[in-house]
């Protein structure tokens, strides 16, 4: 699993390429941990090339939402798609974490004005 | 309103016969879990694995084995009972473990997640996303069997001691008629 981070208006869209399995979904949390100690506040996670993902991949995606739910900072995760999709479905997570079809639309969600949300 | 599914406790379901399956013996090495499960499902049908889902499902398994079973002793063996075709998976994994002891109390945390779901009460359900007990640590995601007992669609059960489980899922055929290569 290979991380890429890269950054559009004040918001950071981390690319994540690979399996994210036992062996290595704790590099995730380890890094978004890292950028909220740098003030970061606003992540997309985008799993447009995430073909496999185990419980432990659910697990630092879980830990992740809930850690920036706690702290009041925003997240998107896009693009999961095929087994991907099918393991957050079996979970019953579609409903619990923030999710957004693309890049996008997970940018208009994460910037968008207190009263336009309202709306 | 669908039921919550349960992991059960019957050593005499139908699920522990082992007759015509395959069998497969591994060290508990943590490092070696996605290879055990490799060696297991390349017996299964292309139609069946669903790109990965299958494997990802199995792995789950004999990782539970291996770690919270075995916990990784090397001198510990996980045994795997393993048959596929094109319309069902099934698996038995052992391991020399003490059993799962807190299997009731699993399946109370699960129904209580399964309401919040059903509610749509995300906040309430923050309390249930991960199930863990004192033996868990920080790599242990307690999520595992809540994706297991949907997947797993003709069931998810234990022996007394708990310590070996079986799990069966069918798919449904998806082709009416006998394909021509079945009467050969």
């Amino acid at each position: 699993m290979e991380l890429k981070v890269r950054k559009f208006s004040s918001t950071y869209i981390i690319d994540v390429n690979g399996e994210m399995d036992l062996y290595n979904s704790y590099k995730l949390k380890e890094l978004v941990l890292k950028m909220i100690e740098k003030k970061i506040d606003k992540f997309i996670i985008n799993l447009e090339n995430v073909d496999y993902i185990d419980s432990s991949g659910i697990g630092a995606l879980i830990f992740i939402c809930s850690h920036i739910k706690k702290v009041n900072m925003k997240l998107q995760i896009t693009n999961i798609h095929g087994s991907v999709k099918k393991v957050i479905e079996l979970t019953k997570l579609m409903g619990y974490f923030p999710i957004s079809n693309n890049i996008d639309q997970a940018i208009a969600k994460i910037e968008q004005k207190p009263m336009e949300a309202q709306g | 309103m669908s039921q919550v599914k349960l992991l059960e406790v019957n050593e005499n379901s139908k699920l522990f016969d082992k007759t015509g399956m395959f069998f497969k013996e591994f060290d508990s090495d943590f490092r070696q879990i996605r290879y055990y499960t490799l060696l297991v499902v390349q017996k299964a049908p292309t139609e069946i694995k669903e790109i990965n889902l299958l494997e990802q499902q199995i792995s789950e398994i004999i990782k539970n084995a291996v770690k919270h079973g075995n916990k990784c002793d090397l001198k510990k063996k996980v045994k795997v009972w393993y048959y596929f075709s094109k319309d069902k998976a099934h698996l038995i994994v052992e391991d020399e473990g003490e059993g799962f002891k807190d299997l009731e109390g699993w399946n109370e945390f699960n129904k209580k997640r399964i309401e919040c779901f059903l509610n749509q009460n995300f906040e309430e359900m923050e309390k249930y996303v991960s199930y863990r007990t004192s033996k868990s640590d920080d790599h242990d995601s307690g999520n595992a069997m809540f994706a297991a007992v949907e997947y797993w669609n003709g069931g998810v059960v234990f022996n007394n001691k708990k310590n070996c489980i079986a799990v069966l899922k069918t798919f449904p055929k998806k082709k009416k008629g006998i394909d021509m290569e079945d009467m050969q």
